[in-house]
């Protein structure tokens, strides 16, 4: 498709020739969104045109332009997630990979983040600094402000908390074109050390249930909490694909804990948040250990290995792996050090020091090695609960996809990724299934059968459609719909996001 | 063909759209200014100008959804074929990403859709006169000091290096003669390795000219290739195996950039460096030399269910690149100080002049090189040192341009200097 010639000319006058295309090699790469081969690029439609703005002003008369000639629009950045394929004809792409600026408010900690910054840039300037940030599980190759608007979710979240906590002042073009500051920029426009109110706090509008997605309009620049971290930050070694950074070892130490069962496990993890002591808590699923040491050997050397596993893995068998980092002092290591040994005695488990490095989760996530052996991946269910609930949703989904393996494939009846967070007071659960390119759909089939469960169980429903489980959950679909509504009365922000309502 | 587009359909089509090729390996990312890694996408901004933009296309070429448009010839021909976004989606997955590259080139001139009018006038010389400068033969360089009629090993000094850069070409052979070793020159009998045949996607053309040198080579006697050029030495180490469908290691010759020479006497003590050569440096890894030059493993096999392959196959990751050798001579050397920019090695940024760029879009081959050039001065140094005449033709030039108190070398001059 190509647009309107008046609409096109109005975009190019604003950012110049080099910064817009509607040539169809340019716009295919913008086609299926961020998920590979995935289920959600089903019914993409390539983009009108793509364009790159520099500023909030370009992006909010990019916007606006959108609204007066009724164009649907998708901001992306750094891609990797779903939901951002085009679905309709005419669609603009505003990526925002050139609104790229970072700054660091040492005294405050914190750091406003135009779109375009990924957290690995922001993490490297915040060693610097002594401070630190997240690293999303999705990769460090993850836009800061995109991902902390929608869940954000890692490993870190135990200790650094949930990334809707972490949001303060932030600047926001409305669907329709309109610049909102949000926080204290509301009432000081240089302003961002504050991230509520005045008034009702919009971060929840903006947030919603899973983030937007796209669907309320574009967030362009974002202050982020940054957080202390030790003075010596871990240096980098080795050559791709061994990578990895050594731990100051007075300051930090990776543990593994091997418990016979997954109930020994989850009471532990909650011995560990009670005891305050870790940064990064979670279970270590046998597949993710044999990702790791299949690691620049080839997918032959994994599926030889995976296939031998058959006889050595007891889906029963959990291995909680905690990262112990002494921020105030190396006493504080040793003091946690002990605690967690003392936790390891009451609980039955096996403790063993890992090796003082760490190949993924301070600076860099290899979320995307799941796709290393080859097929499409995809988290059939993913649980944001208490820890137990976390559990029961995960041994649930490990019986629901027993029964569609193969083709999906082997996982041995592990019952998925939990890992702590808020320092216990709740728990993220990924459910991650894979399968063969042809057998995609089977992966759907169990993303649906996971719905069902979720409603069945009372489950906390994530990145599923609200008009599914809006009924069971005081009718929040109407809530949404209302709010899309509401700030994109012409529904050209990213429709039907963020859910599927507004197509219908 | 060499590089069929049609055997990377898997590679293309799985690409999970990570946007890792477009980043420095996080674990290595340093600063927020230089942690980017794909020039291209690092200039256009599109998704479409980087590994991603480009699978997604060549996928839609195979299927038939797309056909050429200015914008797919401007984006692959823009591309340096650097190879950092194929390291760095290596570091996780096992997907060929640079052969689709460089089979999408392969297939644009299959179709006559490239290469691009300043291509076409390089080949145009290389074709007529066996270099990419149109120089008549006869002006190579004939001569050397120290060179001989027959030895085993044969210094290759490339175009390059034998018309325009030639202080670097008589600084080798005083190298190679310093460390004991007798060579040979082939004078008018070389002919251009292929390389800007090979860039833009003109293989069969390229093989021409490797057989010449094959041929050629095999009449000296000589079992050891030396270059001082890196896209010499990744075309004689690399692309001529792949050409001839046989692993590097299979070859009747090796091949060695003088850097590893160099380090190899070093390391047995027929050479050293005694001249103090009092320079703050950084060094700049040419991504032939680095990244790029590990040996070819020529694989045939099939596809398999998920990512296997049957038989068994051998990824290049980048792991087994020329790195140390550069280094361990400009650590050998009195008085130098070496100063490490933040993307090095495998992981360097390119300098802009690859693939086919500084012929056809020589601003964006500048913008690329004055990228690289603003992070040695972040470094703190005033001298960049390389093994690659076009990394220090094309660095040289942006520093002349912009950067005046930045200095280009190349290291055999260094080297040089610290035997005078």
């Amino acid at each position: 498709m190509s647009l309107h010639k008046e609409a096109y000319q109005a975009l190019e006058s604003i950012l110049g020739n080099e910064n817009i295309s509607e040539d169809p090699a340019i716009c295919e790469a913008d086609l299926k969104g961020g998920s590979g081969e995935f289920i959600f690029d089903a019914n993409a439609v390539r983009p009108a045109c793509v364009v790159l703005p520099k500023s909030t002003e370009e992006v909010r008369d990019v916007v606006k332009i959108a609204n007066r000639y009724r164009l649907p629009y998708i901001p992306v950045s750094t891609y990797y997630i779903g939901l951002c394929a085009p679905s309709l004809p005419d669609t603009i792409i505003i990526d925002l990979k050139r609104m790229d600026r970072l700054e660091i408010d040492e005294k405050n900690m914190y750091a406003i983040c135009e779109s375009g910054v990924c957290f690995s840039q922001l993490q490297a300037e915040a060693f610097k600094l002594g401070l630190q940030t997240m690293t999303p599980g999705c990769g460090s190759q993850a836009s800061v402000v995109a991902n902390t608007a929608v869940h954000g979710m890692g490993p870190f979240g135990y200790r650094l908390g949930s990334a809707y906590r972490r949001i303060l002042g932030t600047e926001w073009v409305l669907p329709d074109g309109e610049v909102l500051g949000l926080g204290s920029l509301s009432f000081s426009p240089e302003d961002y050390f504050w991230g509520e109110g005045p008034g009702p706090d919009l971060r929840g509008i903006l947030r919603g249930m899973t983030g937007p997605m796209g669907g309320l309009g574009v967030i362009t620049r974002m202050a982020v909490k940054l957080f202390p971290f030790v003075p010596e930050p871990p240096k980098p070694s080795g050559t791709s694909p061994y990578t990895r950074l050594n731990l100051p070892t007075n300051r930090m130490k990776w543990f593994h804990l091997t418990y016979a069962t997954p109930e020994q496990a989850v009471s532990a993890m909650y011995e560990m948040a009670r005891s305050e002591i870790g940064t990064m808590a979670m279970t270590v699923p046998p597949l993710f250990r044999y990702i790791a040491r299949a690691r620049g050997k080839g997918a032959n050397a994994f599926w030889e290995a995976w296939a031998k596993a058959k006889d050595k893995i007891d889906p029963r068998e959990t291995i909680v792996r905690i990262l112990l980092v002494g921020y105030t002092s190396d006493k504080q290591l040793a003091y946690e050090e002990a605690v967690l040994h003392d936790i390891a005695t009451e609980t039955g488990a096996t403790i063993a020091e890992a090796r003082p490095s760490d190949e993924s989760w301070i600076m860099s996530a290899d979320a995307i090695s799941v796709y290393f052996f080859g097929g499409v991946y995809m988290p059939a269910d993913v649980s944001l609960d208490s820890l137990n609930q976390g559990l029961k949703v995960g041994q649930s989904t490990a019986a629901l996809k027993k029964s569609r393996t193969p083709p999906l494939g082997e996982d041995y009846g592990y019952p998925g990724w939990l890992q702590l967070q808020e320092l216990g007071h709740s728990s993220y659960l990924e459910f991650l299934a894979f399968a063969g390119l042809e057998d995609v759909e089977q992966l759907a089939a169990l993303s649906q059968d996971c719905v069902q469960r979720d409603i069945d169980i009372g489950a906390y429903p994530v990145y599923q459609d609200p008009t599914v489980f809006g009924p069971k959950w005081q009718d929040y679909h109407h809530i949404i719909a209302e709010v899309k509504k509401t700030f994109d009365p012409n529904g050209v922000s990213n429709p039907p996001r963020p859910m599927k309502l507004m197509l219908e | 063909m060499v590089v069929p587009l049609e055997d990377y359909r898997y590679d293309a089509l799985s690409c999970p759209r990570c946007s890792n090729c477009k980043w420095v390996d996080h674990v290595y990312v340093r600063s927020h200014r230089f942690a980017k890694i794909c020039p291209i996408n690092a200039r256009y901004g599109f998704n479409a100008y980087s590994a991603h933009g480009m699978l997604d296309m060549a996928l839609a070429l195979l299927d038939g959804q797309l056909d050429y448009t200015p914008g797919l010839i401007d984006v692959v021909y823009k591309c340096t074929l650097c190879g950092a976004c194929d390291v760095r989606c290596k570091r996780n997955l096992d997907l060929e990403v640079l052969l689709v590259l460089e089979g999408l080139r392969e297939r644009c001139a299959q179709d006559e859709a490239g290469p691009l009018p300043q291509h076409k006038a390089v080949v145009e010389k290389v074709n007529e006169s066996h270099n990419r400068y149109g120089a008549p033969s006869q002006k190579r360089i004939q001569e050397l000091p120290g060179a001989e009629e027959n030895a085993d090993i044969l210094y290759f000094v490339g175009c390059n290096h034998s018309y325009v850069q030639k202080e670097t070409a008589r600084a080798t052979a005083r190298v190679l003669e310093a460390s004991g070793s007798k060579f040979a020159l082939l004078g008018a009998e070389e002919w251009c390795c292929g390389r800007p045949l090979i860039a833009t996607g003109q293989w069969e053309l390229a093989r021409k000219k490797m057989e010449h040198n094959l041929d050629t080579l095999a009449s000296y006697g000589a079992k050891t290739v030396v270059t001082s050029c890196a896209e010499c030495y990744k075309t004689w180490k690399v692309d001529y195996p792949r050409m001839l469908k046989r692993s590097t290691e299979d070859m009747d010759y090796r091949v060695l950039h003088i850097v590893e020479h160099a380090q190899q006497s070093l390391d047995a003590g027929t050479l050293s460096f005694k001249n103090p050569v009092q320079m703050k440096v950084t060094y700049h890894d040419p991504c032939h030399l680095g990244r790029l030059s590990e040996p070819w493993i020529h694989w045939v096999g099939e596809r398999k269910a998920f990512g296997r392959v049957e038989p068994a196959k051998t990824y290049r990751r980048g792991t087994y690149g020329v790195y140390d050798p550069p280094r361990q001579i400009l650590n050998s050397i009195p008085g130098i100080e070496l100063v490490e920019m933040e993307r090095v090695r495998e992981h360097s940024w390119c300098c802009g002049a690859g693939g086919g760029v500084m012929d056809a879009f020589k601003d964006f081959a500048l913008w690329t090189a004055d990228e690289r050039l603003q992070e040695a001065e972040s470094s703190g140094v005033e001298t960049v040192v390389t093994a690659c005449p076009f990394c220090c033709e094309n660095l040289g030039e942006a520093a002349r341009l912009a950067r005046d108190k930045i200095n280009v070398v190349h290291i055999a001059e260094l080297m040089l200097k610290a035997l005078s």
